[in-house]
């Protein structure tokens, strides 16, 4: 579940030279970035195949620039966004891209994860109705607590049991079927 | 290229990486270019033996060398995407407040008819471009050295490492040459020419530091 620290072991690792955690560290980002410039290049797609590979270029090639005191996924999202800025002056257009929003990054979710949806949703369907929106609000469509209470029409000291009471559900489940 | 062959690429030849570091031979490369550039254009002070016993003379030297110091570390954290800059921009940033705190107290307890002298020195005139003018011979090795980091703000970083070059610069040109010992001075017109250079960085930084 907890992708950030996924990402970074296989960081850690490939920085040690292990070229099996390094591969699969660039294909996730590749599962990452895809959609990140996906949707921040509306009208130019043509260009998010270049961009992602750009920028898997630079994570490689300045890999030493992580510090391993520091949450991978920030320094991941400080490269895309620069990259992504880079390829928009570039072109010659100003955008403004947050510098505060490296959990984008991980957020959004493309078609390939199509499959994986298919198998969450079975997952979720143990929940009452209810419940499971709450938690794909949370856990999935990175909505804040509050955002998602504002959603459902509850508290938000309502939403965080309810989210609480849906992991340990499904953490039962899971963990039953194995 | 396709993407998945580019990634197969790239983790073929994966070679160990240590942390990315502002190269230190240039670093002292750089130290080097404003000793040489003071000693042959400006002059070494004849009296350089019994000046470096000089209080005054120390604590100039150890103004600018605290804030080349505190520049290339946020010159280092500025070059490593996502990393916190607070940390060293507020060290460089307090020790220019220390040096002008301190020159503010001795001209308001300097005797009124004596600040100017104080204050504008002999040479005050001439220190700012003499820095600059030094700090030009560090710049290059200095910019070089961070070729291995990836500032995402190149301009930031660029100025970080524009005032690490000039407050090298004005290091040897203090120590060495210029004849100058009241706080005023040094924090008034030693700290613009240093902001100078900071500033022909922040302009340099946006088309050197790309990557």
């Amino acid at each position: 579940m907890d992708r950030e620290a996924e990402l970074k072991r296989l960081m850690l690792r490939g920085l040690d030279g292990d070229p099996v955690a390094w591969r699969a560290l660039l294909t996730e980002l590749r599962g990452a970035l895809t959609p990140f410039f996906r949707r921040r290049l509306i009208g130019l797609e043509a260009d998010v195949e270049d961009l992602v590979q750009d920028c898997l270029i630079a994570i490689h090639a300045k890999r030493a620039t992580y510090d391993r005191s520091m949450a991978f996924t920030a320094w991941a999202y400080a490269i895309a966004r620069y990259k992504l800025i880079d390829h928009f002056r570039r072109q010659g257009r100003r955008a403004h891209v947050p510098i505060e929003d490296a959990e984008a990054l991980l957020a959004e979710h493309s078609v390939e994860d199509g499959v994986v949806r298919r198998d969450l949703a079975k997952v979720l369907s143990i929940l009452p109705l209810r419940q499971r929106r709450l938690i794909e609000d949370v856990r999935i469509g990175g909505f804040s607590l509050a955002e998602a209470a504002a959603r459902n029409g509850c508290t938000e000291g309502a939403a965080k049991v309810s989210v609480h009471r849906s992991m340990k559900a499904l953490a039962a489940s899971v963990s039953h079927e194995n | 290229m396709k993407t998945d062959d580019l990634i197969d690429a790239l983790a073929a030849g994966l070679q160990p990486a240590r942390p990315a570091r502002l190269n230190p031979w240039l670093l002292a490369v750089a130290a080097a270019s404003s000793v040489a550039t003071v000693a042959l254009l400006l002059g070494v002070r004849p009296t350089l033996v019994e000046a470096l016993s000089s209080p005054t003379l120390v604590l100039k030297g150890l103004y600018t060398a605290a804030l080349a110091g505190a520049a290339l570390w946020l010159g280092l954290r500025a070059g490593r995407p996502g990393a916190d800059t607070r940390g060293p921009l507020l060290a460089m940033l307090g020790v220019v407040g220390v040096a002008v705190l301190w020159g503010a107290i001795e001209l308001v307890a300097a005797p009124a008819d004596q600040r100017m002298a104080v204050w504008l020195g002999r040479t005050w005139t001439v220190c700012g471009p003499n820095i600059l003018m030094v700090s030009a011979a560090a710049a290059l090795p200095v910019f070089v050295a961070a070729r291995s980091l990836a500032p995402t703000r190149p301009a930031f970083a660029g100025m970080a490492l524009g005032v690490a070059a000039g407050a090298m610069g004005a290091t040897a040109y203090g120590v060495l040459h210029c004849p100058e010992s009241t706080a005023a001075f040094v924090a008034t017109w030693y700290t613009l020419g240093i902001a100078a250079a900071g500033l022909i960085g922040a302009v340099a930084g946006r088309f050197a530091l790309r990557w």
